[in-house]
Protein backbone atom coordinates (compact mmCIF):
# COMPACT_ATOMS: atom_id res chain seq x y z
CA UNK A 1 0.00 0.00 0.00
CA UNK A 2 2.66 2.57 1.07
CA UNK A 3 6.21 2.68 -1.42
CA UNK A 4 9.63 0.50 0.08
CA UNK A 5 11.32 3.01 2.58
CA UNK A 6 8.01 4.83 3.77
CA UNK A 7 6.35 1.19 4.28
CA UNK A 8 9.19 0.34 6.53
CA UNK A 9 9.06 3.60 8.61
CA UNK A 10 5.71 3.41 8.97
CA UNK A 11 6.01 -0.83 10.21
CA UNK A 12 8.59 0.26 12.65
CA UNK A 13 6.33 2.61 14.15
CA UNK A 14 3.07 1.07 14.59
CA UNK A 15 5.42 -1.81 15.82
CA UNK A 16 6.85 0.92 18.57
CA UNK A 17 5.06 1.69 22.42
CA UNK A 18 4.08 5.05 22.47
CA UNK A 19 7.17 6.40 24.69
CA UNK A 20 9.57 4.87 22.12
CA UNK A 21 7.70 6.45 18.99
CA UNK A 22 7.44 9.33 20.69
CA UNK A 23 11.52 9.15 21.27
CA UNK A 24 11.81 7.97 17.54
CA UNK A 25 10.04 11.07 16.24
CA UNK A 26 12.54 13.56 18.00
CA UNK A 27 15.34 11.63 16.78
CA UNK A 28 13.88 12.15 13.04
CA UNK A 29 13.01 15.93 14.56
CA UNK A 30 16.76 16.36 15.06
CA UNK A 31 17.36 15.42 12.11
CA UNK A 32 15.11 17.71 10.08
CA UNK A 33 17.71 20.29 9.84
CA UNK A 34 20.50 17.63 8.03
CA UNK A 35 17.61 17.59 5.10
CA UNK A 36 18.48 20.49 4.07
CA UNK A 37 20.45 20.54 0.59
CA UNK A 38 24.23 20.26 0.55
CA UNK A 39 27.01 22.48 -1.13
CA UNK A 40 27.61 21.61 -4.50
CA UNK A 41 23.87 20.02 -4.67
CA UNK A 42 21.98 21.34 -8.07
CA UNK A 43 18.54 20.41 -7.99
CA UNK A 44 15.47 20.38 -11.15
CA UNK A 45 13.10 22.34 -9.12
CA UNK A 46 13.39 24.42 -5.77
CA UNK A 47 10.27 26.21 -4.29
CA UNK A 48 10.73 28.58 -1.29
CA UNK A 49 7.78 30.02 0.34
CA UNK A 50 5.89 30.77 3.24
CA UNK A 51 2.32 29.92 3.30
CA UNK A 52 -0.73 30.93 5.34
CA UNK A 53 -1.17 27.46 6.75
CA UNK A 54 2.65 27.03 7.89
CA UNK A 55 4.31 28.91 11.11
CA UNK A 56 7.29 29.50 9.00
CA UNK A 57 8.79 29.38 5.79
CA UNK A 58 9.81 25.82 3.82
CA UNK A 59 11.83 24.95 1.22
CA UNK A 60 11.48 21.87 -0.65
CA UNK A 61 14.07 21.35 -3.28
CA UNK A 62 13.88 18.48 -5.80
CA UNK A 63 16.50 16.82 -7.63
CA UNK A 64 15.25 13.85 -10.85
CA UNK A 65 17.55 11.19 -11.89
CA UNK A 66 17.74 10.27 -15.50
CA UNK A 67 15.92 6.91 -14.35
CA UNK A 68 13.72 8.85 -12.63
CA UNK A 69 14.08 8.34 -9.28
CA UNK A 70 13.08 11.35 -6.56
CA UNK A 71 15.71 13.00 -4.13
CA UNK A 72 14.12 15.65 -1.81
CA UNK A 73 16.04 18.18 0.09
CA UNK A 74 13.60 20.38 3.24
CA UNK A 75 14.52 23.32 5.04
CA UNK A 76 12.53 24.45 7.94
CA UNK A 77 11.85 27.90 9.46
CA UNK A 78 13.26 27.81 13.23
CA UNK A 79 9.02 28.26 14.60
CA UNK A 80 8.31 25.02 12.70
CA UNK A 81 6.71 22.33 14.98
CA UNK A 82 8.89 19.16 15.92
CA UNK A 83 5.74 17.19 14.56
CA UNK A 84 6.53 18.61 11.17
CA UNK A 85 10.22 18.56 11.47
CA UNK A 86 10.12 15.11 12.50
CA UNK A 87 7.52 14.27 9.20
CA UNK A 88 10.40 16.35 7.01
CA UNK A 89 13.04 13.68 8.17
CA UNK A 90 10.91 10.96 7.86
CA UNK A 91 9.61 11.78 4.03
CA UNK A 92 12.90 12.65 2.77
CA UNK A 93 14.27 8.95 4.04
CA UNK A 94 10.70 7.16 2.82
CA UNK A 95 10.46 8.94 -0.56
CA UNK A 96 13.84 9.08 -1.55
CA UNK A 97 14.11 7.17 -4.81
CA UNK A 98 10.25 6.91 -5.62
CA UNK A 99 9.44 8.25 -9.18
CA UNK A 100 7.35 11.63 -9.45
CA UNK A 101 4.02 9.20 -10.18
CA UNK A 102 4.54 7.47 -7.09
CA UNK A 103 5.11 10.82 -5.09
CA UNK A 104 2.12 11.90 -6.12
CA UNK A 105 -0.05 8.84 -5.27
CA UNK A 106 0.99 8.57 -1.82
CA UNK A 107 -1.75 8.35 0.88
CA UNK A 108 -1.66 10.74 3.60
CA UNK A 109 -3.25 8.42 5.89
CA UNK A 110 -0.06 6.78 6.82
CA UNK A 111 0.58 10.12 9.15
CA UNK A 112 -1.78 8.94 11.85
CA UNK A 113 0.35 5.49 11.81
CA UNK A 114 3.43 7.31 12.80
CA UNK A 115 2.36 10.20 15.08
CA UNK A 116 0.11 8.14 16.66
CA UNK A 117 -3.64 9.25 17.61
CA UNK A 118 -2.62 10.96 20.87
CA UNK A 119 -0.68 13.31 18.74
CA UNK A 120 -3.08 13.93 15.65
CA UNK A 121 -4.47 17.62 16.84
CA UNK A 122 -6.25 19.68 15.03
CA UNK A 123 -3.10 22.34 15.52
CA UNK A 124 -0.91 19.94 14.17
CA UNK A 125 -2.42 19.35 11.00
CA UNK A 126 0.97 20.68 9.39
CA UNK A 127 2.40 17.44 9.82
CA UNK A 128 0.46 16.77 6.33
CA UNK A 129 1.58 20.07 4.95
CA UNK A 130 5.17 18.67 3.88
CA UNK A 131 3.59 15.51 1.91
CA UNK A 132 1.30 18.27 0.00
CA UNK A 133 4.38 20.37 -0.51
CA UNK A 134 6.83 17.36 -2.05
CA UNK A 135 3.46 16.33 -3.80
CA UNK A 136 3.28 19.67 -5.60
CA UNK A 137 6.64 20.25 -6.74
CA UNK A 138 6.70 16.54 -7.87
CA UNK A 139 3.49 17.47 -9.83
CA UNK A 140 5.43 20.63 -11.17
CA UNK A 141 8.26 18.42 -12.41
CA UNK A 142 5.76 16.28 -14.17
CA UNK A 143 3.74 18.96 -15.93
CA UNK A 144 7.25 20.27 -16.98
CA UNK A 145 8.16 17.15 -18.23
CA UNK A 146 5.30 16.46 -20.07
CA UNK A 147 5.26 19.89 -21.56
CA UNK A 148 8.89 19.11 -22.74
CA UNK A 149 7.51 16.06 -24.38
CA UNK A 150 4.78 18.13 -26.36
CA UNK A 151 7.16 20.29 -27.59
CA UNK A 152 9.75 17.41 -28.60
CA UNK A 153 6.86 15.62 -30.66
CA UNK B 1 9.17 42.62 38.38
CA UNK B 2 8.50 45.41 40.58
CA UNK B 3 9.56 47.75 38.51
CA UNK B 4 7.20 47.57 35.85
CA UNK B 5 4.50 47.91 38.87
CA UNK B 6 2.30 45.38 37.99
CA UNK B 7 -0.54 44.66 40.76
CA UNK B 8 0.69 41.58 41.50
CA UNK B 9 4.39 41.31 40.69
CA UNK B 10 4.87 38.33 42.60
CA UNK B 11 2.94 36.00 39.87
CA UNK B 12 5.52 37.10 37.33
CA UNK B 13 8.61 36.00 37.87
CA UNK B 14 11.69 36.23 35.17
CA UNK B 15 14.21 33.80 33.82
CA UNK B 16 16.89 34.61 35.93
CA UNK B 17 14.63 34.09 39.17
CA UNK B 18 13.95 30.91 37.37
CA UNK B 19 17.33 29.49 37.28
CA UNK B 20 18.14 30.85 40.95
CA UNK B 21 14.78 28.56 42.15
CA UNK B 22 15.50 25.44 40.13
CA UNK B 23 16.18 23.52 44.16
CA UNK B 24 13.33 24.94 45.43
CA UNK B 25 11.50 22.39 47.22
CA UNK B 26 8.41 24.35 47.32
CA UNK B 27 8.36 25.15 43.84
CA UNK B 28 6.85 23.27 40.61
CA UNK B 29 7.99 24.38 37.46
CA UNK B 30 5.57 23.16 34.96
CA UNK B 31 5.83 23.50 30.99
CA UNK B 32 2.58 23.94 28.96
CA UNK B 33 2.79 23.85 25.01
CA UNK B 34 1.01 24.22 21.77
CA UNK B 35 4.42 22.33 20.57
CA UNK B 36 3.03 18.79 21.60
CA UNK B 37 6.40 17.53 21.64
CA UNK B 38 8.78 20.51 22.62
CA UNK B 39 8.90 19.33 26.34
CA UNK B 40 10.49 16.05 25.17
CA UNK B 41 13.22 17.48 22.68
CA UNK B 42 14.87 19.56 25.89
CA UNK B 43 13.12 21.42 29.14
CA UNK B 44 14.06 23.38 31.88
CA UNK B 45 15.86 21.22 34.73
CA UNK B 46 13.25 19.93 36.88
CA UNK B 47 9.95 20.64 35.37
CA UNK B 48 7.11 18.60 34.76
CA UNK B 49 5.44 18.81 31.35
CA UNK B 50 1.61 19.10 31.78
CA UNK B 51 -0.94 19.18 28.01
CA UNK B 52 -3.75 21.45 27.96
CA UNK B 53 -5.36 18.53 26.17
CA UNK B 54 -4.67 15.44 27.32
CA UNK B 55 -3.70 16.29 31.30
CA UNK B 56 -6.64 19.20 31.86
CA UNK B 57 -9.55 18.58 29.77
CA UNK B 58 -11.83 15.78 29.96
CA UNK B 59 -10.99 13.30 27.03
CA UNK B 60 -14.88 12.99 25.98
CA UNK B 61 -16.45 16.10 26.54
CA UNK B 62 -15.21 19.41 25.77
CA UNK B 63 -14.97 20.45 29.29
CA UNK B 64 -11.94 20.52 31.93
CA UNK B 65 -10.93 17.25 34.41
CA UNK B 66 -13.12 17.17 37.92
CA UNK B 67 -11.53 17.79 41.00
CA UNK B 68 -10.28 15.15 41.85
CA UNK B 69 -8.87 14.02 38.32
CA UNK B 70 -7.13 17.89 39.39
CA UNK B 71 -5.70 16.49 42.68
CA UNK B 72 -4.28 13.06 40.92
CA UNK B 73 -2.62 14.95 38.20
CA UNK B 74 -1.01 17.62 40.87
CA UNK B 75 -0.02 14.72 42.78
CA UNK B 76 1.60 12.53 40.18
CA UNK B 77 3.89 15.85 39.00
CA UNK B 78 4.88 16.11 42.89
CA UNK B 79 2.23 19.08 43.43
CA UNK B 80 0.69 19.60 46.82
CA UNK B 81 -2.12 22.15 48.23
CA UNK B 82 0.99 24.74 48.90
CA UNK B 83 2.93 24.33 46.36
CA UNK B 84 3.99 27.36 44.22
CA UNK B 85 3.68 26.64 40.86
CA UNK B 86 5.31 28.32 37.75
CA UNK B 87 4.42 27.91 34.80
CA UNK B 88 6.21 28.78 31.20
CA UNK B 89 5.76 27.37 28.10
CA UNK B 90 5.74 28.24 23.61
CA UNK B 91 3.54 30.77 21.88
CA UNK B 92 4.82 33.68 24.15
CA UNK B 93 3.20 32.02 27.06
CA UNK B 94 -0.64 31.26 25.53
CA UNK B 95 -0.55 27.54 27.33
CA UNK B 96 0.78 28.55 30.20
CA UNK B 97 -1.53 31.48 31.12
CA UNK B 98 -3.88 28.75 29.90
CA UNK B 99 -2.51 25.62 32.73
CA UNK B 100 -2.47 28.36 34.95
CA UNK B 101 -6.14 29.65 34.22
CA UNK B 102 -6.97 25.95 34.74
CA UNK B 103 -5.26 25.55 38.16
CA UNK B 104 -7.09 28.77 39.32
CA UNK B 105 -10.65 26.86 38.19
CA UNK B 106 -9.51 24.69 40.70
CA UNK B 107 -8.58 26.95 43.98
CA UNK B 108 -4.60 26.66 43.61
CA UNK B 109 -3.97 30.38 43.28
CA UNK B 110 -0.12 29.52 44.22
CA UNK B 111 0.64 30.46 40.58
CA UNK B 112 3.12 32.95 38.35
CA UNK B 113 4.49 32.95 35.14
CA UNK B 114 8.01 32.74 33.64
CA UNK B 115 7.99 36.14 31.81
CA UNK B 116 9.01 35.92 28.05
CA UNK B 117 8.26 32.05 28.69
CA UNK B 118 10.22 29.39 27.05
CA UNK B 119 11.76 30.83 24.05
CA UNK B 120 13.14 34.01 26.19
CA UNK B 121 15.07 30.72 28.20
CA UNK B 122 16.15 29.37 25.26
CA UNK B 123 17.38 32.68 23.62
CA UNK B 124 19.09 34.09 26.75
CA UNK B 125 21.15 29.93 25.85
CA UNK B 126 19.78 28.96 29.16
CA UNK B 127 20.26 24.74 29.78
CA UNK B 128 17.73 22.14 28.66
CA UNK B 129 17.46 18.89 29.83
CA UNK B 130 15.93 16.08 28.24
CA UNK B 131 15.59 13.98 31.86
CA UNK B 132 12.19 13.92 32.93
CA UNK B 133 12.38 14.78 36.69
CA UNK B 134 10.23 12.10 39.29
CA UNK B 135 8.69 13.75 42.79
CA UNK B 136 7.65 12.09 45.22
CA UNK B 137 4.01 11.96 45.08
CA UNK B 138 2.06 15.31 46.37
CA UNK B 139 -0.72 15.68 48.79
CA UNK B 140 -3.62 16.77 47.44
CA UNK B 141 -6.73 17.53 49.12
CA UNK B 142 -9.52 17.94 45.69
CA UNK B 143 -11.51 21.03 45.92
CA UNK B 144 -14.81 20.65 46.34
CA UNK B 145 -16.27 22.22 43.53
CA UNK B 146 -14.11 23.63 40.06
CA UNK B 147 -14.49 27.51 40.90
CA UNK B 148 -15.81 28.06 37.30
CA UNK B 149 -18.16 30.74 38.26
CA UNK B 150 -15.67 32.96 39.50
CA UNK B 151 -12.80 33.07 36.10
CA UNK B 152 -14.50 31.48 33.62
CA UNK B 153 -17.89 32.42 31.34
CA UNK B 154 -19.61 30.19 29.18
CA UNK B 155 -21.98 31.27 25.91
CA UNK B 156 -24.70 32.13 27.73
CA UNK B 157 -23.23 34.73 29.81
CA UNK B 158 -21.17 36.16 27.09
CA UNK B 159 -24.59 36.64 25.21
CA UNK B 160 -25.85 38.59 28.32
CA UNK B 161 -22.89 40.59 28.56
CA UNK B 162 -22.88 41.29 24.72
CA UNK B 163 -27.19 42.28 25.39
CA UNK B 164 -26.01 44.14 28.22
CA UNK B 165 -23.32 46.26 26.32
CA UNK B 166 -20.70 45.32 29.00
CA UNK B 167 -17.31 44.97 28.07
CA UNK B 168 -16.24 42.02 26.06
CA UNK B 169 -12.70 41.64 24.64
CA UNK B 170 -11.81 39.83 21.43
CA UNK B 171 -8.31 38.61 21.65
CA UNK B 172 -8.15 37.06 18.03
CA UNK B 173 -6.03 38.55 15.27
CA UNK B 174 -8.09 41.61 13.06
CA UNK B 175 -8.93 39.60 10.41
CA UNK B 176 -10.47 37.04 12.65
CA UNK B 177 -12.51 39.68 14.44
CA UNK B 178 -13.74 40.89 11.12
CA UNK B 179 -14.79 37.73 10.06
CA UNK B 180 -12.64 37.79 6.98
CA UNK B 181 -11.08 34.62 7.87
CA UNK B 182 -12.29 31.23 10.40
CA UNK B 183 -8.87 30.61 11.71
CA UNK B 184 -5.99 32.63 12.84
CA UNK B 185 -2.94 33.29 10.73
CA UNK B 186 -0.73 30.20 9.53
CA UNK B 187 -3.17 28.03 11.63
CA UNK B 188 -4.91 25.63 10.28
CA UNK B 189 -9.09 25.56 10.37
CA UNK B 190 -10.48 24.63 13.70
CA UNK B 191 -13.96 24.01 12.43
CA UNK B 192 -16.43 26.97 11.99
CA UNK B 193 -19.09 27.59 10.04
CA UNK B 194 -19.24 31.50 10.74
CA UNK B 195 -16.74 34.29 10.68
CA UNK B 196 -17.13 37.40 12.72
CA UNK B 197 -17.24 38.63 16.59
CA UNK B 198 -19.60 38.90 19.09
CA UNK B 199 -21.77 41.92 18.97
CA UNK B 200 -20.35 45.12 21.10
CA UNK B 201 -16.90 43.04 21.30
CA UNK B 202 -13.69 45.09 21.67
CA UNK B 203 -11.13 44.07 19.53
CA UNK B 204 -7.16 43.75 21.44
CA UNK B 205 -5.70 40.78 19.94
CA UNK B 206 -3.35 39.17 22.70
CA UNK B 207 0.05 40.34 20.91
CA UNK B 208 -0.72 44.08 22.01
CA UNK B 209 0.83 42.57 25.66
CA UNK B 210 3.86 41.42 24.67
CA UNK B 211 7.08 43.19 23.65
CA UNK B 212 9.03 41.34 20.97
CA UNK B 213 10.99 39.15 23.25
CA UNK B 214 7.72 37.86 24.66
CA UNK B 215 7.92 39.72 27.90
CA UNK B 216 4.61 41.65 29.48
CA UNK B 217 4.94 45.35 28.87
CA UNK B 218 5.01 47.70 31.49
CA UNK B 219 1.93 48.62 33.28
CA UNK B 220 1.61 52.24 31.58
CA UNK B 221 1.42 50.32 28.29
CA UNK B 222 -0.98 48.32 29.22
CA UNK B 223 -2.98 50.64 30.25
CA UNK B 224 -3.34 52.91 27.60
CA UNK B 225 -3.97 49.52 25.86
CA UNK B 226 -6.57 47.92 27.42
CA UNK B 227 -8.14 51.66 29.37
CA UNK B 228 -7.29 54.49 27.01
CA UNK B 229 -7.58 52.65 23.76
CA UNK B 230 -10.24 49.49 24.23
CA UNK B 231 -12.46 51.08 27.10
CA UNK B 232 -12.22 48.89 29.97
CA UNK B 233 -11.79 50.48 33.42
CA UNK B 234 -11.08 48.80 37.03
CA UNK B 235 -13.84 47.08 38.46
CA UNK B 236 -15.65 46.48 35.09
CA UNK B 237 -16.94 42.87 34.40
CA UNK B 238 -14.62 41.83 31.69
CA UNK B 239 -15.50 38.29 29.41
CA UNK B 240 -12.06 37.85 27.35
CA UNK B 241 -12.34 35.21 24.46
CA UNK B 242 -10.29 34.03 21.54
CA UNK B 243 -10.75 30.69 19.42
CA UNK B 244 -10.82 28.03 21.67
CA UNK B 245 -9.43 30.08 24.80
CA UNK B 246 -5.73 29.82 25.33
CA UNK B 247 -4.73 33.31 23.98
CA UNK B 248 -7.83 34.96 26.48
CA UNK B 249 -5.96 33.06 29.12
CA UNK B 250 -3.30 35.19 28.77
CA UNK B 251 -5.03 38.63 28.20
CA UNK B 252 -6.77 37.12 31.06
CA UNK B 253 -3.72 36.81 32.97
CA UNK B 254 -2.99 40.44 31.76
CA UNK B 255 -5.98 41.86 32.94
CA UNK B 256 -6.22 40.26 36.62
CA UNK B 257 -2.97 39.60 37.59
CA UNK B 258 -1.42 42.84 35.92
CA UNK B 259 -3.36 45.61 35.93
CA UNK B 260 -5.65 44.27 38.78
CA UNK B 261 -8.97 43.65 37.69
CA UNK B 262 -10.77 41.87 39.73
CA UNK B 263 -13.49 40.85 38.18
CA UNK B 264 -12.53 38.96 34.48
CA UNK B 265 -13.81 35.83 33.08
CA UNK B 266 -12.33 33.77 30.28
CA UNK B 267 -15.13 32.13 27.85
CA UNK B 268 -13.17 29.56 26.79
CA UNK B 269 -16.00 28.35 24.38
CA UNK B 270 -14.69 31.27 22.61
CA UNK B 271 -15.60 31.21 18.80
CA UNK B 272 -15.43 27.56 18.12
CA UNK B 273 -18.67 27.32 19.50
CA UNK B 274 -19.97 30.88 19.51
CA UNK B 275 -19.09 30.70 15.72
CA UNK B 276 -20.91 27.59 15.32
CA UNK B 277 -23.97 27.80 17.60
CA UNK B 278 -27.29 27.79 15.75
CA UNK B 279 -28.65 31.85 16.08
CA UNK B 280 -26.37 33.37 17.80
CA UNK B 281 -25.87 36.78 17.08
CA UNK B 282 -22.86 38.24 14.95
CA UNK B 283 -21.09 41.04 13.81
CA UNK B 284 -19.18 42.21 10.99
CA UNK B 285 -17.34 45.33 10.61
Amino acid sequence: MYPGKLSQIISLFEALPDAEKRESLISYAAAASKQGPRDGEAFDLEDIRKDEECTDTVGVFLRVSPERHCAFRVTLGPQVQTLTKAMTAILCKGLDGLTPEEIIDVPADFVPKIVGAELVRQRSQTVYYILTRMKGIARVWLNRERSAAAQGA
Amino acid sequence: MSDKNYAHPEALVSTEWVADHLADSHLRIVESNEDILLYDTGHIQGAVHIDWRSDLQDQTIRDYITPQQFAALCERNGISNDTTVVFYGDKSNWWACYALWVFRLFGHTKVKIMDGGRDKWVAEGRHLTRAVPHFAHGHYTAPEIRCDAEIRAFYDQALAQSRAGMSLIDVRSPAEFRGEVTHMPEYPQEGVLRGGHIPGAASVPWKMAVKDDSTFKSVNELRQIYEDEAGLQPGQDVIAYCRIGERSSHTWFVLTYLLGYKNVRNYDGSWTEWGNKVGAPIERN
